[in-house]
């Protein structure tokens, strides 16, 4: 592979666009390639440094309130589509989506069990969560803040890694009550993705990961050294899995 | 319940913030993007029967990005039939390497570097590199093939790493 060939390749590799093929080749030529292995070092900061940044715009309040007032007006000459009542309209907020979540979640609940219970508590917290305006109590990507919160509130240490380098961004941590228990809830970020791990004591022996998913979102159990953790997501379920995996090999 | 109501709220609401995201990159204010994110709803609200089998975030997102192409080519032609006309003023979207190079942070450098990107480049990072989409989806997003995507990756990241990292000389070689 000449250098002319690997220029755009390398960022079909940092992309994770490349089959097992392509990246085997082009890892190769890095090998060989003392100046294509300094770019693809420097692409590769470059993509760290986007995420770290933390670049998205979020939408204000105003936003929505003034995407209702507009499908308002688009009610008074109602279509076919918008033919209900715009109260529907007006409540596209995203607490709408957690009660349709719930609404959607409950039936298939009721044949379940009880941990299928407090993976709806847990997708609930979560969702409230990401509609408050403060998702933790302890704001702080550093884990040296984040773990020494939690002493004195739970009577287990919850896991605290810094999982930068992964891209899995700490924001920080928070306490909730799940099914009646005390629970340190912490909060990484991948991407536009917010993911609430909850941990909380357990009786039980050591389990591995248990992938579901409800309304959409994706939760993954398994319980390690006493504790018990849920991490629960809207990011793909395979970053979901390489979180867990990354938690649990801690 | 309205079903259809339904449908549109679970399949298009949770992509707002994608939207907005988006639309805010690419029309570089906040007014605007909340119109252009309006707007955009409101067209894919009409057009939800054609939405099939596609998925939702790409064909939002879509309908986001020609909404805005669209605006920034209205405001384009009738700045340069007005260039006098006083008022509407957006962000100075002059190359200033001086602005990225001066910059509080490394944050706000990454982020000046990445407005003052041609909307094409521009596009492809924000996509990529904040929203985290594939490039089968970029692809879908932008209507162009998955090779095209790649090139202006590889095209707009190098730009990129010209003026986060590199000389005033070497950028001014390039421009």
């Amino acid at each position: 592979m000449t250098c002319g060939e690997a220029g755009p390749l390398l960022h079909a590799r940092l992309d994770n666009e490349l089959d097992m093929a392509g990246t085997a080749s082009i890892d190769l030529h890095l090998s060989d390639c003392r100046a294509c292995a300094g770019q693809y070092a420097a692409l590769e900061s470059l993509h760290q440094e986007i995420t770290v940044a933390d670049l998205a715009y979020t939408p204000g309040i105003a936003l929505e309130r003034k995407l209702a007032a507009r499908f308002l007006q688009e009610e008074k000459s109602p279509s076919r589509f918008w033919s209900g009542s715009w109260l529907n309209v007006s409540v596209i907020t995203a607490a709408a989506i957690a009660v349709v979540v719930a609404i959607v979640a409950i039936p298939t609940l009721r044949t379940s069990r009880e941990t299928d219970a407090v993976a709806a508590e847990i997708l609930d917290n979560h969702l409230r969560a990401l509609q408050a305006v403060h998702q933790v109590d302890v704001p702080s990507s550093d884990q040296h803040t984040v773990k020494p919160w939690f002493q004195g509130k739970t009577d287990f240490s919850p896991p605290v890694p810094d999982l930068t380098k992964e891209n899995f961004i700490l924001i920080g941590g928070r306490l909730e009550v799940i099914h009646q228990q005390p629970v340190a809830a912490i909060v990484y970020r991948r991407r536009q993705h917010v993911i609430d791990l909850y941990v909380s004591p357990s009786a039980g022996a050591d389990s591995k990961t248990e992938l579901r998913e409800l309304g959409g979102y994706h939760l993954l159990r398994w319980t390690q050294n006493n504790l018990n953790y849920w991490a629960v997501s809207d990011v793909d379920p395979s970053d979901l899995r390489t979180f867990a995996d990354l938690i649990r090999g801690r | 319940m309205d079903t259809k109501v339904r449908i549109f709220e679970l399949t298009m609401w949770p992509h707002m913030r994608a939207a907005y995201n988006l639309a805010r990159w690419l029309v570089r204010n906040d007014h605007d993007a909340e119109d252009i994110v309006q707007e955009s709803f409101l067209k894919a609200y009409k057009a939800q029967e054609s939405f099939r089998g596609s998925e939702a975030k790409t064909w939002m997102l879509s309908i986001v990005r020609n909404t805005a192409m669209d605006f920034l080519r209205r405001y384009k032609s009738s700045t340069t039939m007005t260039l006098d006309e006083p008022g509407y003023e957006p962000q100075d979207d002059s190359p200033d390497p001086e602005r990225v190079l001066l910059a509080e942070s490394r944050r706000d450098q990454v982020r000046e570097a990445i407005s003052h990107l041609e909307p094409e480049f521009r596009e492809a990072i924000v996509l990529r590199e904040i929203e985290g989409l594939s490039y089968k989806e970029i692809a879908a997003v932008l209507n162009i093939p998955m090779g095209t995507v790649m090139s202006r990756l590889s095209r707009a990241r190098n730009l990129l790493l010209m003026e986060l990292g590199g000389s005033k000389e070497v950028q001014h070689d390039l421009r």
